[in-house]
């Protein structure tokens, strides 16, 4: 069982490698399609379903500077399958190379501890929390726009920006009062 | 003219609507050239039934002519009410050679010794379907009109399909049926829905299936869409195995429209926190139901993406397996280890 690690591999040259973790394999498509069309660096994508990821791309697979977790508020198994896979992930990701995308925030069926839950975790590994629309062409670019400035920095091809220190100003906080009942 | 013509005649034009009114009544031969061309299907329905009652009277169509258009349009929208499979069993030697003609004249015969009055059509489709509609009277009163039964038997196979049969009259009708095709039983195939014709492809398997294999298809690669080479799926390969899996279960491309299943389970309760009801006795009675517009490409997409487990389990690979789409669930024995299995039924 090994993780994925942040450093082990050597950089490319005006080239950033992204990894999307989706259980349900839907919007990553989408999302991969849309990140490859941008012309200043050389972006790669890697899919996947869940981590670990298999032995046997070890060796063609790049360096991967950012991991995006995406979770679907509809479903449960989404979140739990995004939640089994950060074990895997080297602890050097969580400074700045994780974060987490979230889509169907706005459905009415989805149950608000789950989005309270999602919260939780991004908080507690310091991750930022994005949340996207995956059924516009509008809402893909907009995702796509806001992972490829995440993507950039983390690749290092920002100057002056670090990982680390976008995600101390972009992380995930979770309000004081989230767990006390709101007076609407 | 009859009253009861009026009314099956008046009946049938409301159950038409507008747009498949014309087509209809084109491949009926009930009506002259000139009366057909000076229908105006722009009118309401209201002022069509009327043109059609005095058409009826002019023409002294009997109820024979009604019932005849009312097949016509039966026979080309198949897909209204519920259609229950039922199979044939223990065909006798000369089973295969029964042909229409011979078929009609037994099954009249037949169903005629059972019920003194009962009215026959049998049509036969350009698809080689039989198809058959029975009013039913009793021995006091004259066959219903309103309410008929339709039967689609292809000939040479142990299949019947049915609609609108009541209790009453299904053991006359199995009986008339195993006579006149030659076998010894019929039972019934758990398996009903609406669309007759995805009954029918999942009973007769006419769709496209997939049989497992242990090498690939050598034209895999040209089913790929191109991709871009700077996206790259990590789990490829499994997720091919489970969409192969997938298939071999359930078929390949367009799958018949099943639009539910039913499991009725009749197993022990199982919960080591409940223990009043562990420690029941008698089985634990509850029935699930799957419905979609197309249950089959769902679960299929269920095993595909890996929402349910691959290889598929057998009482959801069963629908289309055993062709059934009802099932009882009973535990195989005393004791609680006891694996579920699907009873012979």
């Amino acid at each position: 069982m090994s993780s994925l690690k942040p450093f082990s591999k050597l950089p490319g040259l005006n080239t950033a490698n992204i990894l999307l973790v989706e259980s349900e394999e839907q919007f990553q498509q989408s999302l991969a399609d849309a990140l490859v069309e941008e012309t200043s660096v050389t972006v790669n994508v890697r899919l996947a379903k869940s981590l670990p990821l298999p032995l046997e791309n070890e060796e063609s697979r790049p360096r991967i500077d950012l991991v995006v977790f995406i979770i679907n508020l509809t479903s449960e198994l989404s979140f739990q399958s995004a939640d089994a896979s950060l074990k895997y992930l080297d602890p050097g990701y969580f400074l700045g190379k994780v974060c987490f995308l979230v889509t169907n925030a706005r459905n009415a069926s989805v149950p608000t501890e789950r989005l309270d839950t999602v919260r939780k975790l991004a908080a507690s590994l310091h991750c930022p929390l994005l949340f996207a629309e995956d059924q516009t062409p509008d809402g893909v670019t907009n995702a796509t726009e806001r992972l490829l400035t995440i993507l950039k920095v983390a690749a290092g091809l920002v100057p002056l920006a670090t990982a680390l220190y976008l995600s101390n100003l972009t992380q995930c906080t979770v309000p004081l009062d989230i767990d006390q009942p709101s007076f609407d | 003219m009859e009253d009861s013509t009026r009314r099956v005649l008046q009946r049938l034009i409301r159950r038409i609507p507008t747009p498949q009114l014309k087509t209809t009544l084109e491949k009926w031969s009930g009506m002259t050239v000139a009366q057909r061309g000076s229908m105006d299907y722009t009118q309401t329905k209201w002022a069509l039934t009327e043109k059609l009652l005095s058409l009826c009277e002019e023409n002294d169509w009997t109820t024979k002519h009604i019932t005849e258009l009312e097949m016509i349009y039966v026979i080309d929208n198949p897909n209204q009410g519920m259609w229950h499979g039922f199979q044939l069993l223990d065909p006798e030697d000369d089973a295969h050679s029964v042909e229409l003609t011979q078929f009609k004249e037994q099954f009249k015969s037949h169903l005629g010794e059972l019920v003194r009055h009962v009215s026959v059509k049998i049509k036969k489709h350009t698809d080689e379907a039989v198809w058959i509609r029975i009013a039913w009277g009793d021995s006091f009163s004259r066959p219903n009109h309103l309410k008929p039964t339709y039967v689609v038997h292809h000939l040479q196979t142990p299949y019947v399909f049915v609609t609108g049969l009541t209790s009453k009259q299904k053991p006359l009708l199995s009986q008339a049926l195993v006579l006149s095709t030659r076998h010894h039983t019929i039972k019934d195939a758990n398996l009903s829905g609406r669309k007759l014709t995805a009954i029918r492809d999942l009973l007769m398997k006419q769709y496209q299936q997939v049989f497992p294999t242990n090498f690939p298809s050598p034209l895999a690669e040209k089913n790929e869409t191109v991709s871009n080479p700077k996206i790259e799926r990590e789990q490829a390969g499994p997720g091919a195995h489970r969409h192969q899996m997938a298939c071999e279960a359930f078929g390949d491309g367009m799958l018949p429209q099943l639009q539910s299943a039913v499991y009725k389970l009749e197993t022990k309760f199982k919960d080591h926190t409940n223990r009043t009801m562990t420690e029941r006795d008698e089985p634990f009675k509850c029935i699930v139901k799957f419905e979609s517009t197309n249950l089959l490409e769902s679960l299929r997409y269920c095993a595909a993406s890996g929402i349910a487990s691959t290889p598929v389990t057998p009482l959801l690979s069963s629908i289309p397996l055993k062709g059934r789409n009802y099932f009882v669930i009973t535990d195989n024995g005393p004791g609680p280890s006891s694996q579920m299995h699907q009873s012979q039924n």
